[in-house]
């Protein structure tokens, strides 16, 4: 324990000094990167999204390796359903607040050390389909679309993937603590965000 | 260990804030939210003071606590940010600040659902507050997060210096600082009746 305080407290002002530096982006994070890249870098850097798939993440990372690799799977194959649906430019205005409440409600889950199948597997069909919804890349032709599209699922799954089987190896160790005070930040976050959203639709009509 | 902290300097030189967005001078991206809790020293001696319990509660309200505290926190917050009254505000935050401190100095253990139940209703008013200031007009995820994380960090400094009390000094000291939030905590008691 001393020894755990000692590293802590050796690493605690690096930590502190790199957690307030905020890079400089003043637009979306993928400008000017497109292609396969740009729709991993789509998957990944959006807050959102990133927040999603960690959640998701750690509550198939709880569950046996049978019910986690489903869990993989069902989110996998809804994507996939939701990205060809994105390619052919079905619009899913309300997708991004879906997956906002989905990510709530699984931090909620992580906060509690609950996360079932039952619960985690439904939760991950509708990250999957609002995920893939909420992916639509601006771009100007139908190809680059499509290389979007595609990198944004590589880039989902490999992510949720490690996220899973990261939480699942460490899942013995002290990962329930540190992941519990992660989930109340992810749900606290995510009710947030959506108070704000609500309330600047209200303000402007 | 010097290159390490010359490396993370060198990092936080390079990167400069993006304060492109901002709205009555508040920006939103992380590095807004992430300040926002940690200019009101009400909240912040209150936030540390919930670590400083928890650590010396010990297991599992050291990390019960501050689990507890952002979601209550956030709920509140989200009443706030709508616009929904809540009456006594700034006596709910100077309270807090008292009664937790005073839970610290005096070496307050109390059964865990106290303490929890405690801890989350006090949330509720700074969650208010906090909502209420939140600037509205922007799709601020990075904000709400900085946000989340500064109160997390708050918690895990309470914490980390709670844990002192596992020596006989370091337990003096905690108690010490108990009873310095309580007086700093009864300041603003004062103001704000």
């Amino acid at each position: 324990m001393t020894q755990l305080l000692k590293q802590l407290l050796r690493t605690a002002p690096a930590i502190c000094l790199l957690m307030l530096a905020t890079p400089a982006w003043a637009h979306a994070p993928v400008m000017g990167i497109r292609g396969v890249l740009g729709g991993v870098l789509h998957a990944l850097l959006i807050p959102e999204h990133g927040a999603s798939l960690v959640a998701l993440g750690l509550v198939l990372g709880r569950q046996q390796q049978f019910a986690r690799r489903s869990g993989l799977l069902i989110f996998a194959a809804t994507l996939v359903c939701g990205l060809v649906a994105t390619g052919l430019a079905i619009e899913a205005p309300l997708a991004s607040d879906v997956l906002l409440v989905a990510t709530g409600i699984l931090g909620l889950l992580i906060a509690a050390a609950w996360g079932p199948p039952v619960l985690g597997w439904p939760l991950a069909v509708i990250a999957g389909l609002a995920f893939a919804l909420d992916s639509a890349p601006e771009a100007t032709s139908t190809d680059e679309t499509i290389r979007m599209l595609i990198g944004s699922g590589i880039g989902a799954v490999a992510a949720l993937v490690l996220v899973a089987e990261g939480a699942g190896i460490l899942r013995a160790d002290k990962q329930p603590i540190v992941a519990r005070v992660l989930g109340s930040w992810i749900a606290a976050t995510a009710i947030l965000v959506l108070a704000l959203r609500v309330a600047t639709r209200m303000a402007t009509g | 260990m010097f290159r390490r902290y010359l490396l993370s300097l060198a990092l936080v030189l390079l990167a400069s804030p993006a304060l492109a967005h901002s709205e009555s001078g508040v920006a939103i991206d992380f590095m807004g939210g992430f300040m926002h809790p940690i200019f009101g020293p009400d909240h912040v001696v209150a936030m540390v003071a919930v670590g400083l319990w928890g650590a010396f509660l010990g297991a599992p309200a050291i990390w019960l606590l501050p689990v507890v505290f952002p979601l209550m926190m956030a709920a509140a917050g989200a009443f706030g940010v709508l616009g929904v009254p809540l009456p006594g505000v700034e006596i709910g935050i100077a309270v807090s600040a008292v009664m937790l401190g005073t839970m610290v100095a005096l070496a307050a253990k109390p059964p865990l659902w106290f303490a929890a139940v405690l801890v989350a209703a006090f949330a509720i008013f700074h969650g208010h507050a906090h909502g209420a200031e939140l600037p509205v007009g922007a799709d601020a995820v990075a904000f709400s997060m900085g946000f989340v994380v500064a109160t997390g960090m708050l918690h895990v400094s309470g914490i980390a210096f709670g844990t002192l009390s596992r020596w006989p000094a370091g337990r003096i000291a905690v108690r010490v600082a108990g009873g310095v939030i309580a007086l700093i905590g009864l300041a603003y008691l004062v103001r704000a009746i």
